[in-house]
Formats: structure tokens, C-alpha cells, sequence
């Protein structure tokens, strides 16, 4: 492969593409933000094609994006029941159990302070814990199914929700707090009224964070054994036999399932958080 | 006169020792164990010095798969079961089997006797754990025969990927486990339970036996009359390191411990491991090394036998090789 192809075409490819980027880039209006991301990433996959194709990159290195889409339509069955098996099973239950056992701790702490001095440490000690430690004896404890991979993901996502649940609840300020009391508001009505919802932007920084940590804990905590369904166990056993393509579609599906997990989580945020000053235009 | 015959001799000499040997990695298939005793006392004996060679051993491990550690140039020459060589040369990678160490295959499937499983036909419905990263393709073509679904269900088994230990069964969250007759096996017993408990299924005994530890090497390299001359040193050093491991069986396994880093095997474990590896290796027909033909086209017929999901889609062409054989003179 050598000669013309596949070097002239790329040459061209790349400069075409970067002075597209650079004119979409100048629009104000919406069409033009979202048209820049979007060329940016076409242009990434049809570089990628072109050297992996014309340069003959071996495909068990590193398969071309045209392979990728055949696999991922090919596997289509096997990458539902994998996200099933592990967004729908270990992810979400995890996180949802990890993100309030967090909240419910920082109130917890909030009100005595003999535990916050117990837990806060122990807390950090957890989440220091690597899961490469956590999941074998998650497995031990609880099977090889979804049970042990969601009990990891709660380890992982503990902590920083407890974290970031105590600093908002502490974000408020003397004034707010004098007011409250000046409306002869008690503990729990000031805790409902004005340190949870002062708190919400550091609980949704929090739940942002632990979406992508969730997914990580519970793909790698699959490494570890399992059923032979599941992405952590598709990467691992694909890897083995040498088929990149459908290891790279598993890739591809954690990409857009954490990705949409965030941007959903964003939009809430907006909604519910309007008032803060973040989201002033 | 005399000094300048001695000035000469030395000279000579010199010369001799000053020519490098010829460097070759081997990569294993496992930790360092009785597994591999022959290639660890040849090295310890200095077969392998012996022969010009200079053999820098890589111990494996969890998912290390000797096939792509030589596909990514990390090895000249790799131990790898027949099943797993095979399916990567399919998959692009032209690995060659340049030499056969096992005779005969040590997996096998051992069942808790309280879960019911008597017979493979009591399988139906049970959790069966099994190795993946290469390991699995015997079982695969074993329950393709058995026309059992790895999907679940109660007319299938539930596989479970299971990890380098004998955890599931002692917890019974499995039926029946992958082991070893030289190794899991073992464990199982040292963790308490006794051989009464057990039912054990050896795959040579179903019929679905596969070639397990061999030599494998790209098979551009040996188009190298060079290199085909370094590998036939290396494996008649070893053949040669091997039958001394199985006559010294207690000076073999202090080899094995000397060379294990992590400090996590137990000469008794090793021990049992080297007495039956002597098992595996022994039976060949020409001596310790040779491929027999007829066992490979065995081996070939259970993997091309899984009937919904065969583990390789075509009889393989020129997948083993008797060059290096010939070439050490077996």
C-alpha cells in the first residue's frame, strides 16, 4: 500500500476538514454548534478508516469504524443483553443505592457530630479500597450474578456522593440560616427548606460523577466472574479470541450509554436547579 | 615456542566463549509450576547453555493468552493448548506447532456429588463453571455434542466464567467446576473436601479431549533455516530437561520453587502437579516432542464438531510442522 494511496487522499481529507471545522466554527446560531462537534467527529472516523483501510493496519490492532458498525449490527442481540445484564441489573440499582445511602449519611453526619468524626474517615478508606480488591470478594459474598456487581458499584459511589452531600450542606450562609431562625424555623423544616435545595447543585456534581464510576466498577467488577452475559464479560472474552470488532461495539455502547446518562442527568439538573448562578447565560 | 602455543590456546578459547549465544523468550501458559518443570530444569541444568542458547523463560497468567502475546512479538516460541492456537491462526495470527509436550489432556469437570450430577446427562439445569481467555473451546465443542444450550434455562446448563481458583464449587455456587487433574483437582482436596464428594468427568474420557500444553511458533519465522535450527536445539534441551524432571521428580520441583517469584506455590502441591504431568507426558509414540498426526486430526474433529457454534469453521492447513523434529534429529 504504497504510492498515492493512501496518502493523497488523507492529505486532502485533513485539510478539507479542518477549514470546514474552522468556517462552522464561526456561527453563532445553534445549527452551527451543534454542526461543529458533529464534523469534528465524522472527520475522526474518516481518518481512522482511511489509515486503518489504505495502510493495512492488521484488524486484530486496531479494526476500522466500517467493522465496528458491521459488528455492532451483527451483535445487535448479544449488546442488548449485555446492557441488560449490566446497565439495566448492577449499574442503576447500584448507583441508586450508593447515591442515597451517601445523601442519607451526610444528613446523618450533619446531625451528630460524634459521627462525623467516625465516618468520614471510614468513608475515604472505602472508597480507596481498589476494586480489583472489592470485586473477587463481592463475588464470594454474593454469587456471580448482578447482586455482586451492583455491591461494588455501591463501594465505589459512597463515597463521593458522601462527600459532596456534606459540602452542600455546609454551603449555606449565616445570613440564610439567621433568617430561618428569625422565622422560628426548626432543624428539620431548615434542613427541608433551605439546606437541601442549597445543597442540590454539589448532589447533582455528585450523581454526574458516580454515573461514570458506576459503569467503570460494575464493567471491570465483571473481570472477576461471572455469568456469561454482561460488557465487562464480552470485552474480556472477545479480547481473548481476538475479535476487536465486537470488543470495540461494547466500547462504542458504554461511549453512549454513559454519555446519554450524563446528559440526562444535566438536563434535570437545569431544571431543577435553575436558580443557580452557573446556568445565567 | 610453548608461549606462544599457550598465548595461542588461550586465544582460542577466548574466542569460543566470546560467541553469544542465540537468544530465544518462551512464554508460558501459566505461573511458574510443575507445569512447566522441563523448560525451568533445562534452564537450571544448563541443557539449554549446553546448546548455544540463551532461553529467557516469561512466566504467564490470568489473562495472558500465549497467542497474542507472540501475535504482539512479545515471544519466539510460546506453550499453548491445540484449540486456542488453532482459533487464533484462524483469527489472522499463523502460529505453527513446532512441538507436542502433552500426550494426553489433564481437563476434566468435577461435580459435587450433593448436586445430583451423576451422569453428563444430569448436566441439564446446572451451573457449570468454566475457564474463558482460550480455555474454553473443549467444553464448548463437549456441550455442542451433548446438545446442551449455554444459554440458561432448564433444558441448557448455566455457564459461569470462572476465575483461577476452586472457589464456587467449595461454595456451591457451582455444580461442577473446570480443573485440572494436575492442579484444581488438588486444591479442591487440600481445601478439605474428600474424594468421595466428587464426580469427576476427564475429558479424554468423553471423547472430547483436545492437545493441550505444545510449542508453537509464527510460521513466517520458520521459513528461517536458522531459526529452525535454534528452535530444534530448544526443544531437544528440553525434551531433555523434561525427562529429567520425571526421573528427579524432588530435584525438579525445588527447580520449580526456586524460579517462582510470587512465593505461592507449596513443594507438596508441586510435587502431586509433577506426578501426574509424568501421567500426560508419557505415551508418545517417538519420544517427547512429536506431534502425532492423528492426534491433531483428533483434536481438529471435537473443535469442528460444535455443531451451533463450532470453535473453528475450517480444517486448518498447515497449522503443525515436523521440521523442527526432523532437524533435532527425533
Amino acid at each position: 500500500m504504497s504510492g498515492v494511496y493512501p496518502s493523497v487522499p488523507l492529505f486532502f481529507i485533513v485539510i478539507v476538514g479542518v477549514l470546514t471545522l474552522a468556517m462552522l466554527s464561526r456561527g453563532e446560531a445553534p445549527v452551527w454548534r451543534v454542526a461543529t462537534p458533529l464534523a469534528l467527529g465524522v472527520l475522526v472516523l474518516a481518518i481512522w478508516q482511511l489509515v486503518c483501510v489504505g495502510y493495512g493496519v492488521p484488524a486484530v490492532l486496531l479494526p476500522p469504524p466500517g467493522a465496528i458498525a458491521t459488528a455492532i449490527g451483527r451483535h445487535l442481540p448479544t449488546l442488548g443483553a449485555d446492557f441488560q445484564q449490566t446497565v439495566l441489573r448492577a449499574v442503576l440499582p447500584g448507583w441508586a443505592i450508593g447515591c442515597v445511602a451517601g445523601l442519607l449519611t451526610a444528613i446523618a453526619i450533619d446531625c451528630s457530630p460524634f459521627l462525623r468524626r467516625g465516618i468520614l474517615p471510614l468513608g475515604s478508606l472505602v472508597s480507596a479500597m481498589p476494586i480489583v480488591g472489592i470485586a473477587p470478594i463481592m463475588v464470594m459474598w454474593f454469587g456471580f450474578d448482578w447482586q455482586s456487581k451492583a455491591a461494588v458499584v455501591v463501594a465505589m459511589t459512597f463515597f463521593p456522593m458522601l462527600v459532596n452531600a456534606t459540602a452542600g450542606l455546609e454551603s449555606t450562609g449565616a445570613m440564610e440560616r439567621d433568617l430561618m431562625r428569625s422565622y422560628a424555623a426548626g432543624y428539620w423544616l431548615t434542613l427541608l427548606k433551605l439546606r437541601l435545595p442549597a445543597a442540590l447543585p454539589f448532589i447533582f456534581n455528585a450523581l454526574k460523577l458516580n454515573s461514570t464510576l458506576a459503569l467503570i466498577g460494575a464493567i471491570v467488577a465483571e473481570f472477576f466472574g461471572t455469568p456469561i452475559v454482561g460488557m465487562g464479560f464480552r470485552i474480556s472474552t472477545e479480547v481473548a479470541r481476538m475479535n476487536l470488532d465486537v470488543v470495540w461495539a461494547e466500547i462504542t455502547l458504554a461511549a453512549v450509554v454513559g454519555s446519554a446518562s450524563f446528559a440526562a442527568l444535566a438536563l434535570v439538573e437545569r431544571t431543577v436547579t435553575f436558580w443557580h448562578p452557573s446556568f445565567r447565560k | 615456542m610453548k608461549r606462544l602455543l599457550l598465548a595461542a590456546a588461550i586465544l582460542a578459547g577466548l574466542a569460543v566463549q566470546a560467541k553469544a549465544a542465540d537468544p530465544l523468550t518462551l512464554q508460558l501458559k501459566w505461573v511458574a509450576q510443575a507445569q512447566f518443570a522441563g523448560y525451568y530444569v533445562a534452564q537450571a541444568k544448563g541443557f539449554y547453555k549446553d546448546a548455544n542458547l540463551d532461553v529467557t523463560i516469561k512466566p504467564g497468567g490470568p489473562d495472558i493468552n500465549p497467542s497474542q502475546v507472540i501475535a504482539g512479538g512479545g515471544a519466539d516460541v510460546v506453550v499453548d493448548w491445540l484449540p486456542s492456537a488453532l482459533a487464533a491462526r484462524e483469527k489472522g495470527v499463523p502460529l505453527v506447532n513446532i512441538a507436542q509436550m502433552f500426550q494426553r489432556s489433564g481437563l476434566e469437570l468435577t461435580c459435587r456429588k450433593d448436586s445430583g450430577v451423576k451422569t453428563p446427562a444430569d448436566f441439564k439445569g446446572k451451573t457449570l463453571g468454566v475457564w474463558f481467555a482460550g480455555n474454553e473451546y473443549p467444553f464448548l465443542s463437549w456441550m455442542s455434542r451433548l446438545k446442551l444450550k449455554i444459554t440458561g434455562g432448564p433444558e441448557g446448563v448455566t455457564v459461569l466464567k470462572q476465575g483461577f481458583n476452586v472457589d464456587p464449587l467449595l461454595q456451591k455456587q457451582a455444580a461442577c467446576i473446570s480443573t485440572m487433574t494436575y492442579n484444581e483437582y488438588w486444591q479442591l482436596i487440600e481445601a478439605g473436601m474428600k474424594a468421595d464428594q466428587l464426580v469427576v468427568f476427564k475429558y479424554e474420557d468423553q471423547g472430547v479431549a483436545t492437545l493441550e500444553d505444545g510449542l508453537f511458533a509464527v510460521q513466517s519465522k520458520l521459513a528461517d533455516p536458522a531459526f529452525v535450527d535454534r528452535l530444534a536445539r530448544f526443544v531437544k534441551a528440553t525434551a531433555k530437561g523434561w525427562q529429567y524432571a520425571i526421573d528427579h521428580q524432588e530435584d525438579a520441583v525445588k527447580i520449580v520453587l526456586e524460579n517462582d517469584t510470587a512465593g505461592a506455590q507449596t513443594a507438596a502441591h508441586q510435587k502431586r502437579m509433577l506426578s501426574e504431568i509424568a501421567k500426560l507426558i508419557a505415551g508418545g509414540k517417538h519420544g517427547i516432542g512429536y506431534l502425532d498426526p492423528e492426534a491433531f486430526d483428533r483434536t481438529v474433529n471435537v473443535l469442528l464438531s460444535g455443531e451451533s457454534d463450532p470453535v473453528i469453521s475450517k480444517r486448518p492447513e498447515g497449522a503443525w510442522t515436523h521440521a523442527v523434529w526432523e532437524k533435532m534429529g527425533g
